[in-house]
């Protein structure tokens, strides 16, 4: 049965969920995190370069070109992938020098996860424009689609708990208070109108 | 003028907090004369919210450099008509226009229920009134547009070239409607939490104002992606970027609200639910607004950050905690008045599509805070761009997409079979040819070929309800296609909007499924150079330089590019491209060089130019053929056609009819009587 929540239970429930907020912030604070850093400039570029394996380049132009739509350009003022920011905006210093970097990986004869593991390894994961699948990140991919499907379990296995129950519903109707003289009396009109 | 508009928008501020105090004084004492005292708080609020906005508007005109917003967004040789719409290109302007509107929806509101609603009314009163009160403490305290420079600068520092575009002009303005128009149904909501006037008075007033907030984000929405495809030069128009997300998500639970008001109306089911709805959008639509101005998460939209972001985030987890409250408080008043009889039934439908429809909400929103969410558990920062977004959410897209075909052809209560087979049959035939169809042309992209088997199959739904309706109509009063068509929307608008919106959907998925069959061309052309390629459908076009030309305009320099075209050898029309540098009354630079897309639009693809940088007499230029995007707009418009009729003010007369109104042919009447 749904019952309502009382003051006290639920400003208690408040008060730890506070608290459970507070704790990671103030952890966060100790460990000097930050998830706002200062915006980057053109400083943002760092060199990703491997000696070359071969004079063959590892694939086409235009293989190269959606290679360069996995990597996010590390200006700090766009959220464009290098491919997009460097064909878009000519302004921007990363982009070309990220794109320089791509193409002399790809003529020394790596592949595209080399090339991605080559830029991850320089600028960390956020130079991918999506997180990798592994580890913490699944739970990035997987939670909205296992949340819609218990949310679906739960709106499936609610639905048929209201369909085996709907006598309950027509018992918890309030009592009528119509007498037993009013009843007859309708009766005998309804018997005279048929 | 300056004066009287600072001074009024610190008036507006007492007579908010008056308003705020004295209507849940009122509320609680049932006082009438507090109560009324309190409402005319909102149309003061509104009164001196109003004056303090003309100030602003007259300095703006007027290039008053004395105050700090008039110099950080304007120029003297900025265009009037960009001088207005100013107003909302910095922080505080925008916080103002935010509370402007605030406060007329807030005496709308209030007018509009002078003579009913009356109980919930105090509550109703105090909640808007807070909500300006805190909207307008935010000015004072924390960006008044008014603040003065200890100088007064010779010019403005001019506005953002990007947001020099009629687009702009118009989108936030639209945007901001539809936000804070979700206050006033979270506002009446509030009002029937706290008297436990939960049964469906407060919901007539809810609709009326959840559709004007859901039409002016479908519009506004729309607005925006048109302008980030011609003005941003990325070559798209949804990016997946934070801010956008944010208009998103109170869009996605309006609608969801939208659908599921229907079932509470029809059968007295999902009320707590309606209320979680109503309170989540509004609490989504502030949430957008502090992502957008705390710089908690990076976006290209983001205003600076600055201490207003933590008011928002302060604001955002008191209203959470007190709704959370009243409806943890009052889940007895709303229990179900209904069951469900059957899991193939219309409200059932409706429900599986608000899971869906809030299922794609918490996805969108999982991913906009996933890196914040990494950062805080890993220590690692990370990126998540439209390669994750499309990764989780096309899936939940296709079946919400299937939903908008099933929900409405399911009859209310409980569907038999013969009611399914006479139903489904059609569309279910419609889809099975359309994907033989593309698969015989061809076409192997596994989304696509989903998303136009869906669409065929939605489409071929709402064409069925259609030819019913008329030929229906036709039979019972001979009436014309087109006079049973025109008569059989305008007396069942609800219904009728109501398909042609998924119309409006289908459309739009047609036109996102094109996006899969995008050609991008990075190309470099010296004058009279031709680049030939093939576009999606094939045909060979050519692209011959013109050479780059360079000209002054009214406040800028253009290098700009003209490209001849042939498509398959016929000629086509040239495009132009270009690089403006804006510039100020003095000739000095004001901001970074801003791209000028070309774009030869097509209702089968755009081709869509961008000048990326000129080296000498050679141009760099991407050429991307963009399939389907008129499609986009088109399909915007006929939502937000939809949803005008929907919101047309017959609708609520009609609507208090419940189910459905059989009538008999005139000249068969008397024989029927007899």
């Amino acid at each position: 049965m749904i019952r309502d929540v009382s003051r006290r239970e639920f400003l208690g429930a408040l008060a730890a969920g506070a608290a459970a907020l507070a704790l990671p912030s103030i952890a966060g604070a100790q460990q000097g995190g930050n998830s706002m850093a200062a915006p980057m400039t053109e400083g943002g570029y760092k060199e990703v370069r491997r000696p070359a394996r071969g004079t063959t380049p590892s694939m086409t132009a235009d293989a190269r070109d959606a290679l360069e739509h996995h990597l996010h350009c590390q200006c700090g003022t766009c959220t464009l992938d290098v491919y997009t920011c460097r064909t878009t905006d000519f302004n921007c210093p990363v982009s070309p020098a990220m794109h320089r970097d791509a193409m002399a990986l790809v003529a020394g004869g790596y592949s595209a996860q080399e090339i991605l593991d080559a830029f991850s390894a320089t600028y960390g994961e956020r130079v991918l424009m999506a997180p990798t699948k592994s580890g913490f990140n699944w739970a990035g991919y997987l939670v909205p689609s296992v949340a819609v499907g218990i949310a679906g379990v739960l709106v499936l296995s609610m639905l048929a708990r209201w369909r085996a129950a709907p006598p309950e519903r027509a018992l918890a109707m309030p009592p009528s208070d119509v007498t037993h003289d009013e009843r007859a009396r309708l009766d005998a009109a309804l018997r005279n109108d048929s | 003028m300056i004066l009287i508009g600072e001074l009024s928008l610190w008036v507006a501020l007492v007579m908010a907090a008056w308003g705020t105090v004295v209507a849940f004084a009122g509320g609680a004492t049932r006082r009438a004369e507090l109560v009324a005292s309190a409402e005319r708080a909102v149309y003061a609020t509104f009164a001196f919210i109003l004056l303090a906005s003309i100030g602003l508007w007259d300095a703006l005109f007027r290039s008053d450099f004395s105050i700090k917003f008039v110099a950080s967004f304007t120029s003297r040789n900025l265009p009037t008509v960009y001088k207005f719409t100013a107003f909302w290109a910095g922080q505080a302007g925008s916080l103002l226009f935010w509370a402007l509107i605030l406060t007329l929806y807030s005496s709308i509101a209030v007018y509009a229920s002078r003579n009913k609603n009356r109980a919930l009314m105090p509550y109703v009163t105090g909640t808007l009134s807070a909500v300006a009160l805190f909207f307008v403490a935010t000015l004072c305290f924390g960006a008044n547009p008014y603040e003065r420079l200890d100088f007064i600068p010779v010019d403005g520092r001019g506005m953002n070239p990007q947001l020099q575009n009629p687009g702009m002009a118009i989108h936030p303005p639209n945007l901001y409607l539809g936000y804070i128009a979700t206050t006033v149904p979270f506002a009446f909501a509030v009002g029937a939490l706290i008297t436990r006037q939960l049964d469906g008075e407060w919901l007539a007033a809810v609709r009326r104002w959840s559709l004007l907030s859901w039409f002016f984000l479908t519009v506004g929405i729309t607005l925006g992606m048109w302008w980030a495809y011609v003005e941003l030069g990325w070559g798209g128009y949804w990016a997946w970027d934070p801010v956008e997300n944010a208009s998103f998500l109170p869009w996605l639970t309006g609608t969801a609200f939208l659908h599921s008001i229907m079932v509470q109306e029809k059968r007295g089911m999902l009320r707590k639910w309606n209320v979680v709805l109503v309170v989540s959008t509004f609490l989504l639509a502030i949430l957008g607004t502090f992502i957008t101005r705390s710089g908690v998460i990076s976006s290209v939209h983001s205003f600076a950050q600055s201490p207003v972001g933590k008011w928002f985030s302060w604001f955002l987890l008191v209203a959470i905690a007190l709704t959370t409250y009243l409806v943890m408080t009052r889940l007895k008043d709303l229990e179900a008045k209904a069951e469900l009889e059957s899991m193939v039934s219309r409200e059932a439908a409706f429900l599986y599509n608000n899971v869906m429809l809030v299922g794609v909400a918490f996805s969108v929103l999982w991913g906009t805070l996933f890196p914040i969410i990494s950062e805080a558990v890993r220590g690692t920062k990370i990126t998540v761009g439209p390669v994750f977004f499309n990764a989780v959410n096309i899936p939940l897209f296709l079946l919400l997409l299937g939903l908008t075909g099933i929900g409405p052809l399911i009859a209310w209560r409980k569907a038999s079979v013969s009611n399914l087979r006479r139903q489904f049959t059609g569309p279910l035939v419609a889809g099975v040819v359309g994907l033989a169809m593309l698969l015989a042309l061809g076409m192997r992209d596994a989304y696509a070929l989903i998303a136009y088997t869906l669409c065929a199959f939605v489409l071929m739904t709402i064409v069925q309800e259609f030819y019913k309706g008329v030929r229906a109509r036709h039979a019972m009063y001979a009436e014309n296609v087109a006079v049973a068509l025109y008569r059989l929307v305008a007396r069942n608008r609800r219904r009728y909007g109501g398909y042609i919106v998924h119309v409006g959907v289908v459309i739009l998925a047609i036109a996102f499924a094109g996006l899969a069959f995008k050609r991008e061309n990075d190309v470099t052309l010296k004058a009279g150079e031709t680049f030939t390629t093939r576009d999606p459908y094939g045909a060979v076009w050519t692209f011959t330089s013109e050479g780059v030309s360079e000209y002054e305009e009214l406040n800028r320099f253009s290098t700009a590019v003209l490209l001849r075209t042939t498509r398959d050898g016929k000629p086509m029309p040239a495009i132009k491209t270009e690089k403006r540098q804006y510039v100020d009354s003095q000739k000095e630079n004001t901001f970074e060089p801003a791209t000028e897309v070309g774009i030869l639009e097509g209702a089968r693809q755009d081709v869509y130019v961008v000048l990326a940088g000129v080296r000498g007499e050679t141009a760099e230029l991407r050429i991307t053929f963009n399939p389907l995007v008129v499609w986009v707009w088109f399909g915007g418009l006929v939502m937000a056609i939809g949803g005008l009729i929907v919101m047309w003010p017959a609708t609520e007369k009609r609507a208090a009819q419940a189910g459905y109104e059989a009538r008999l042919r005139p000249e068969r009447a008397p024989a029927a009587a007899s």
